[in-house]
């Protein structure tokens, strides 16, 4: 590479780099800066400050198309448009055009990427669960993949310290598979919630319905203001209701004075020193000027998101590293997973027509796993497990829609009326990680910076397939015992594609033996001890609840021991 | 368990700065200058049709017309017209129908005129109300078992058009842009049996 700016020199080199500033980056750089490293933080995309999210408080008239946008705009966000809900004319700015970010599929992948400061820690759901030894004990019991390098007590603590900074709403409910954290005050149950959860209760043993862990705050946090109950998230919350890192984790690292952040900073790939053994730096295409610029550190963290760290790694070619930065197991971009949803039920209620609510609640209700949990809820026909998603809510005006026959002055009323109510539930369920599965580089399509892209190819399998079988048939069987009616079954298994579920996890996993895995008990490449892993590339297993507040732990998990390991001089 | 519920109808007129900033107090948070300016960026509201239509024909514009105030029509509140649901549908059919789509609505009207004719030697926007009224419910029984149809396409833009539109979300559905704490169970007739704008 020509023109290569700032080797070596002294104000291009840190203490610390860390890649990307979503909801791992961003705890990187507030451990990192607090506990007094000089940090770089590097973004492929734009800044945004907490705030700057033009969107929050517009009315759905105050967009031209209300909830549609323009073909011509829909055309450059084609595969980010695939879930159905991120391209609103509300949210689309957050999501990246696809003409720019091109990626290939073996098999469809729908890879949702947000490149700007704070990445999809703007964009996500905000269900904060924790794994429990359920989840890492499955791959060693079952002979599944490789054995996690940690069990619960190793991030139990870590999940407190994650919990207790980002604030999560949620219940104590006591339940061993899914552990109580550091939490506020949990939301309320609707009427027809409360109704169901204590129907289901009386009928299936141990299938508590609970209220969503989710990271809105319940009462004003560390400097943040609680819910407004909007629930416009997705669009940034200017009270910083809901943790994100531009909301949280980064103004607590500007705080220490020890952080620079650089936007438009693409990581194209580590630097390697054979003959220390170590990385010693990055270089980076400046997305705006297409200018190279290396950058030194004594320690660097990417935090990327699981596929672009992955493509890092990838990139990052050597002697030492032929096949990609760390790659000595052959494992790095294998093993991809997701989870695999839109697959459940939903029903009416006839009942309490004179109740409603105030608000919009960011935040539903969850039926945790009960699938697979011993011997009495064993299943012969697919390992691992499920939980149910779900709300009730009155029905919209959007129900007039499909009643071609009614209108004039009897219809309108009755739209302005809240419709009946309707419960529905939704499963999110583990996908086994399957080496087939995976992600590779493609050096023939390359992007708007020559770099190349990575093509995708996975797919659900028969363990996926067998259990979706009983997400649905276990939705419908609830529904109807909880009473409600003109209760139908979903499953939408071509639209929950891996990918859509936005939990891309797996390719380049944790495990004891660097043989068959790419990093180490501490999230530390096994061969290159100053590089760490911490975003979701970094799973064994994938469990079935949402994985970002996982990432959180074992990212301060992970920079308390690369600090430590500093200050003995072994980094 | 009921929740006290003190405010009884919503706040009509409250602006954006207005609302960020009550919630704010209310708080006890501090929401500086810039955050502030970065949420009140709005988006430029819809532009209405000003004499000319866009995208249809003035014939068009006034089938659309007629038969989305039929399907919604001014009573004690606001009808299709009033809101300016013809507009929306006539923004709609340029860049956000794909051409499949604007040819099955165009081809919709014109078969909505010609029914009209057929069956009352006149225009459908001559007809009387009634006379309307029986001519799109022959196509809507006519289109019930098609997946996607032109009487799709009028009902939806109609129906979305209205219940988006500015005038109903601020004064016909209950407005409360910044509720605060989620009340998870509060009486029907509290807010006026009326849905909440989203």
């Amino acid at each position: 590479m020509a023109n290569i700016q700032g080797a070596g020199t002294k104000q291009n080199t840190y203490d610390a780099i860390v890649i990307g500033s979503g909801i791992s980056g961003g705890w990187a750089a507030k451990e990192l800066s607090e506990k007094g490293l000089k940090t770089l933080v590097l973004e492929r995309g734009r800044d945004v400050k907490h705030g700057d999210y033009p969107t929050a408080m517009t009315e759905s008239w105050e967009f031209p198309g209300r909830n549609k946008l323009p073909n011509a705009e829909v055309a450059k966000q084609e595969k980010q448009n695939r879930t159905g809900y991120t391209t609103h004319p509300a949210s689309a700015h957050w999501f990246v055009n696809d003409l720019e970010n091109p990626y290939s599929e073996d098999k469809r992948f729908d890879w949702m990427c947000g490149y700007h400061v704070g990445g999809r820690s703007l964009l996500w759901g905000r269900q904060s669960y924790r794994l429990s030894d359920l989840d890492f004990e499955a791959n060693a019991k079952e002979s599944v993949a490789v054995d996690w390098p940690i069990r619960y007590a190793d991030i139990a603590p870590w999940y407190d310290y994650a919990e207790r900074f980002a604030g999560i709403s949620g219940n104590r409910d006591g339940l061993p598979h899914l552990p109580d954290g550091q939490f506020l005050p949990p939301m309320d149950m609707n009427c027809l919630e409360i109704d169901v959860r204590q129907r289901i209760a009386a009928k299936f043993d141990g299938r508590p319905m609970i209220i969503g862990r989710a990271a809105n705050l319940t009462q004003p946090h560390n400097g943040r203001g609680s819910c407004q109950s909007r629930n416009r998230c997705i669009r940034g919350c200017p009270y910083g209701a809901y943790f994100s890192s531009n909301a949280a984790t980064l103004p607590a690292a500007y705080a220490t004075g020890n952080l620079t952040l650089r936007p438009f900073s693409i990581v194209n790939e580590l630097i390697y020193d054979k003959a220390r053994g170590r990385a010693t730096g990055v270089r980076v295409i400046d997305a705006e000027t297409n200018e190279v610029i290396e950058f030194h550190a004594k320690v660097i963290f990417c935090c990327a998101s699981a596929v672009a760290s992955t493509f890092i790694l990838m990139n990052s070619k050597s002697d030492r590293f032929p096949n990609g930065f760390g790659n000595d197991s052959g494992e790095l971009g294998h093993n991809l997973m997701d989870h695999h949803f839109k697959v459940g039920a939903a029903g009416i209620s006839e009942e309490f027509k004179d109740r409603y609510y105030k608000g919009q609640r960011p935040n539903g209700i969850y039926i945790p796993r009960f699938r697979n949990l011993n011997k009495a809820t064993a299943r012969k026909d697919y390992l691992r497990g499920f939980g149910y998603q779900g709300s009730a809510s009155r029905v919209d005006w959007a129900r007039g829609i499909k009643e071609l026959n009614m209108f004039g002055a009897g219809l309108k009323a009755d739209l302005i009326a809240p419709g009946p109510w309707r419960f529905g539930i939704g499963s999110w369920g583990e996908c086994l990680p399957y080496h087939a599965n995976r992600v590779y580089l493609n050096s023939k399509l390359r992007d708007k910076w020559g770099q190349p892209t990575v093509t995708f190819d996975c797919g659900w399998k028969e363990n996926e397939l067998a259990m979706r079988k009983d997400m649905k048939a276990s939705a419908i069987e609830m529904l109807e015992a909880a009473g409600l009616k003109e209760v139908a079954g979903f499953d939408d298994v071509v639209n929950s594609a891996p990918g859509n579920c936005i939990h891309e996890m797996g390719t380049a996993r944790m495990g004891r033996d660097p043989k068959t895995s790419v990093l180490n008990k501490w999230n530390q490449v096994h061969t290159s001890p100053n590089v760490f892993v911490t975003d979701g590339a970094c799973m064994t297993s994938g469990a079935c609840v949402n994985p970002s507040l996982t990432y959180m732990a074992l990212t301060a998990r992970a920079c308390d021991y690369a600090v430590s390991e500093m200050k003995k001089q072994n980094i | 368990m009921h929740h006290s519920h003190s405010e009884s109808s919503a706040p009509q007129l409250i602006t954006r700065r207005e609302a960020i900033q009550r919630a704010a107090l209310l708080l006890g948070v501090a929401i500086s200058p810039s955050i502030l300016a970065g949420a009140l960026r709005a988006q430029p509201a819809a532009a209405g049709v000003v004499g000319k239509p866009l995208n249809l024909t003035a014939k068009e514009f006034s089938i659309v017309t007629a038969a989305a105030e039929r399907i919604l029509p001014r009573t004690d509140t606001p009808g299709a017209t009033d809101v300016g649901v013809p507009a929306f549908i006539d923004l709609m059919v340029g860049g956000y129908m794909t051409a499949d789509e604007q040819k099955m609505f165009k081809a919709g009207l014109a078969e909505t005129e010609a029914a009209s004719m057929k069956a009352h030697r006149a225009g459908f926007t001559a007809l009387a109300p009634a006379q309307q009224d029986a001519v799109l419910k022959a196509i809507a029984t006519a289109s019930q078992k098609k997946g996607k149809s032109f009487f799709h396409q009028l009902r939806e833009l109609t129906i979305l058009g209205y219940f988006t539109s500015e005038p109903v979300g601020k004064n016909v559905l209950h407005y409360d842009p910044v509720p605060g704490k989620f009340q998870s169970d509060v009486p029907l007739a509290e807010v006026g049996n009326r849905s909440w704008t989203k």
